[in-house]
C-alpha cells in the first residue's frame, strides 16, 4: 500500500536549476549589442580604408588634376616590375630576422617554461620591458651601439668577424651601419618578444609528466625533444613566426635608420611613394600586393606546418 | 622465465627527503620476480616515491635500488629496464595509438615493429584503435594504451602509479581483473602502487602497506587481513574491532584477557605483542567474524567462544549481509557484518545482544599505539578526543 500512495504522489517539484531555455525577447539580441562596437571599429578603420586604398590603386590623374577611377589595372604591374628587388629584399631580410629570432627566442622560452622556477615572472617581465620605450627610441638605440668605430664594431672587427660578413656581403667595410646586417639586427631585436611569448605559452602547457614518460620509455633528453617536446611546441613556432615575419616584413623603420638606399625594403618604397613621391595609386598597389605575397606565404606555411590549432 | 631470482626488485635502505622532511624512512624490500606486487597507503604515505625511486625519476637519498645483480641506482630512466604506466597515463597526445605504443621500441633502434604494435595492442584489446589520438579514446581505453606502451618493451619491471585512479568505480573493477589477466599472461614482475586496500587486495600476490614512509607490514592478503600486526593494517585493511585488555593468565598456547567485567581468549601464536599477566594488549576481531544472538537466546551460545553482551544502536541492510553497530561496555561501537541467511527480526535498534565469536578469530597487537591508527579521520585533535572517549 505504501508503495502504491507514494506513486501516487504528485511529482517533486521541479528543480531549481534554471532550464537552459534560449534566452526570447531582447534578450536573445544581446550578443549581437556586445558585438556592435567592435564591428562598428573595424567598419570604420579597417574596412573602409581598405575599399578606399582599392579603389585608389586603380585610378590615374595627378595632384592638380585630382584621381579618377580608370580600373588601370596595369600600375599592379609596373610596380611589382620595378620594385621587385625590394619586395625579395623584404622577404629576405623578415625572413633572416625570423630564423634568428626562433634560434635565439626558442632556448629563452624554454628555459622560462621548465628551467626558471621562482625566476620565471621576471625573466618574462623582462622580455616584455622594452615595449615601455618607443620602437623608434629603441631602433635608434641601435644606432648609437652599431655605431661606426663604436665598441660593437671594434669588437667585431678584431674577431675577424666583419671579414666573414664582408666575404658574405651583409656588411661593407669596417661598416656595420647602413648594411644589411644591421637592418637584420634592429628585425630581430624588435620582433623577438613576439617569438618568444607565444612559444613560452606553448611550452608551458606541455605536461611534465610526458618528459618523464620519454625517458622511461628509453629516449634520451636529447630525443625527448626531438620527438615530444619540439613537436607538441609547434603552434607556438607557427605562431611566433607568423607573429614576427608579418610585421617584420612590411616594417621600414629598421631599414629607414639602420640601412641605406642599398638595403631599402618594400615599406620604405611605400612610405616614399606615400609621403614623399605622392604617387598614392602605385603606394596603394604596392601595399596589396605585399598583402596578398603574405597571405600567400603564410597560407602555404600553415599547410605545410599542418598545425591546425594555433595560439 | 628464469627461477633464479634474476629479476627481482631489491631495495637496500632506500630512502628519500627533501630538506627536513623523510618521504621515505630507509626500506629495505625484495619484490620476487613474477610476482604482483603492491605498495598500499594513504596519500603522502611514500609509496609514489619509492616506484620512482625504482623508475629513477627521484634519486634515493641513500641506499641502492638493484634489478637482479644489476645496481642501477645511478642509471638514468632512460637506461633502466623498466617502464611505468603514470597516473594520468602520460600519453603522447601529438602520437596516434600506434605511435604511442612503438615509442619505446623505436627508441631501442628496432626497426621493424608493426608486428609486435599489433600483437599489444590485440592483447589490451585495441586493435582497433591504432591510428586514433590518445583523446579521442575514453579513460579505460587510454589506461590500456599506457599499460601496453610500458608492456611492449618487455621490462623486468612494469610500475603502476595509481593506474586506476581516475576511472569510475564500474570500470577500475573490471580493469582489475584485466591487469591481473595481463599479468598471469605475460609473466613480468608489476610493482603496483595504490590507496585503495581493495584494489590492492583483489590484484596483488603480495601487499606492503605504507605509513608515514614506512612498510608497517608486508605479506600476502590474506594474511594481512587475517593477522594485522599493527592498529594501522587492523584499520586500513578493512575494518577492525579493538578492544583494549588485560592480560590475566596465560595457559595451555592461549591467553586469558579481562577485558571490562568479561573474559575473553587469545590464542598465543595470533598475539603480534608481548603478553605478559597484567600488561595490556589491544584485542581485535574482524566484523564478519562475530555472530549476534538475541540476549534471551543467550544460553544457546556454544561454550568456549568469546561473548560480549551490548545493545544495537543501528543497523543497515546492504544487501548481501546487515551491518550492525552494537554499543557494549568495552568498545561503543562494535562493527558486526550478518549474512543475510536467516534473519532475526528482534535484531533491530535497542535490543540487547550477545556477541560471540571463536577465540580463533581473534588477534592480539600492542596496545601502546593509537586505536584509530589507519581509519579515515585520523588525524589531529579528533583523534586524541576520540580516543580520551574511547577509553
Amino acid at each position: 500500500m505504501t508503495t502504491l500512495t507514494e506513486a501516487e504522489a504528485p511529482p517533486p517539484p521541479a528543480p531549481v536549476t534554471p532550464t537552459r531555455k534560449p534566452p526570447r525577447g531582447r534578450g536573445r539580441l544581446v550578443p549581437y549589442w556586445l558585438l556592435l562596437p567592435g564591428i562598428l571599429w573595424l567598419l570604420v578603420f579597417f574596412a573602409l580604408p581598405m575599399i578606399y586604398q582599392a579603389s585608389t590603386s586603380v585610378q590615374t590623374g595627378s595632384l592638380e588634376e585630382g584621381y579618377k577611377v580608370t580600373w588601370h589595372f596595369a600600375t599592379y604591374w609596373h610596380a611589382l616590375s620595378e620594385y621587385w628587388p625590394q619586395f625579395l629584399r623584404s622577404v629576405l631580410y623578415a625572413g633572416s630576422a625570423t630564423v634568428l629570432c626562433l634560434l635565439l627566442g626558442y632556448p629563452l622560452a624554454y628555459l622560462i617554461a621548465f628551467r626558471a622556477g621562482r625566476w620565471r615572472n621576471l625573466i618574462l617581465i623582462l622580455v616584455i620591458a622594452p615595449f615601455f620605450t618607443s620602437f623608434l627610441i629603441r631602433t635608434l638605440a641601435w644606432k648609437t651601439i652599431l655605431a661606426d668605430g663604436g665598441p660593437v664594431v671594434g669588437a667585431l672587427n678584431s674577431l675577424h668577424v666583419l671579414d666573414v660578413t664582408g666575404w658574405l656581403g651583409i656588411t661593407a667595410g669596417d661598416r656595420v651601419l647602413a648594411t644589411p646586417l644591421a637592418v637584420v639586427c634592429g628585425l630581430t631585436y624588435n620582433f623577438l618578444p613576439f617569438m618568444i611569448l607565444p612559444l613560452y605559452t606553448s611550452l608551458e602547457r606541455i605536461d611534465g609528466r610526458l618528459h618523464e614518460a620519454a625517458g622511461d620509455l628509453y629516449a634520451t633528453p636529447f630525443t625527448t625533444f626531438r620527438k615530444v617536446t619540439f613537436p607538441l611546441s609547434m603552434p607556438g613556432v607557427v605562431s611566433g613566426t607568423l607573429l614576427t615575419f608579418i610585421p617584420a616584413s612590411g616594417d621600414y623603420v629598421n631599414a629607414d635608420l639602420l640601412g641605406s638606399a642599398d638595403t631599402r625594403m618594400v615599406g620604405n618604397v611605400i612610405q616614399t611613394q606615400f609621403l614623399r613621391i605622392l604617387d598614392y595609386p602605385t603606394a596603394a598597389a604596392l601595399s596589396f600586393l605585399l598583402m596578398a605575397a603574405i597571405l600567400i606565404m603564410v597560407t602555404l606555411y600553415i599547410r605545410k606546418s599542418g598545425t591546425e590549432d594555433l595560439v | 622465465m628464469t627461477k633464479d631470482h634474476g629479476g627481482d626488485v631489491r631495495l637496500s635502505g632506500i630512502s628519500k627527503t627533501y630538506g627536513s622532511f623523510a618521504a621515505v624512512h630507509p626500506l629495505d624490500l625484495t619484490v620476487p620476480e613474477g610476482s604482483f606486487f603492491a605498495l598500499l597507503g594513504a596519500s603522502g604515505c611514500g609509496k609514489t616515491t619509492t616506484l620512482r625511486m625504482i623508475a629513477g625519476l627521484e634519486e634515493p637519498s641513500s641506499g641502492t635500488v638493484s634489478l637482479g645483480e644489476q645496481d642501477v641506482t645511478r642509471l638514468p630512466p632512460h637506461k633502466r629496464p623498466v617502464n611505468t604506466v603514470f597516473q594520468s597515463y602520460a600519453l603522447f597526445p601529438h602520437l596516434d595509438i600506434f605511435e604511442n605504443v612503438a615509442f619505446g621500441l623505436r627508441r631501442r633502434g628496432i626497426r621493424s615493429v608493426t608486428k609486435q604494435v599489433d600483437e599489444m595492442l590485440d592483447l589490451v584489446q585495441l586493435g582497433e584503435q591504432a591510428r586514433k589520438k590518445p583523446h579521442q579514446l575514453s579513460g579505460g581505453q587510454q589506461q590500456r594504451v599506457a599499460v601496453a606502451r610500458a608492456l611492449i618493451n618487455r621490462p623486468k619491471v612494469l610500475l603502476l602509479d595509481e593506474p586506476l585512479g581516475a576511472l569510475d568505480l564500474k570500470l577500475r573493477r573490471q580493469m582489475q581483473l584485466e591487469l591481473k589477466r595481463i599479468q598471469t599472461e605475460v609473466g613480468i614482475t608489476f610493482v603496483h602502487v595504490t590507496h585503495d586496500q581493495e584494489e590492492a587486495m583483489t590484484m596483488a600476490d603480495t601487499v606492503a602497506v605504507m605509513n608515514a614512509g614506512r612498510v608497517e607490514q608486508l605479506g600476502s592478503p590474506t594474511d594481512l587481513y587475517e593477522n594485522p600486526r599493527t592498529t594501522f593494517v587492523a584499520n586500513f585493511l578493512g575494518t577492525s574491532n579493538l578492544i583494549e585488555a588485560e592480560v590475566d593468565s596465560k595457559s595451555g598456547g592461549a591467553i586469558v584477557l579481562k577485558a571490562g567485567d568479561g573474559k575473553l581468549s587469545l590464542p598465543e601464536a595470533r598475539c603480534s605483542a608481548p603478553a605478559t599477566t597484567g600488561g595490556r594488549v589491544l584485542v581485535g576481531v574482524r566484523p564478519e567474524k562475530i555472530s549476534l544472538t538475541h540476549a534471551d537466546d543467550a544460553g544457546d551460545v556454544p561454550v568456549g567462544r568469546n561473548r560480549i553482551t551490548g545493545k544495537i544502536t543501528a543497523t543497515s541492510f546492504i544487501g548481501v549481509s546487515t551491518q550492525y553497530v552494537v554499543d557494549s561496555s568495552v568498545c561503543p561501537e562494535f562493527a558486526v557484518y550478518v549474512q543475510n541467511i536467516d534473519r532475526d527480526p528482534r535484531l533491530v535498534p535497542g535490543a540487547d545482544v550477545v556477541l560471540h565469536w571463536s577465540p580463533a578469530h581473534t588477534f592480539g597487537l600492542d596496545a601502546a599505539q593509537s586505536l584509530l591508527a589507519g581509519t579515515a579521520g585520523s588525524a589531529g585533535v579528533e583523534t586524541v578526543e576520540e580516543e580520551a572517549a574511547v577509553r
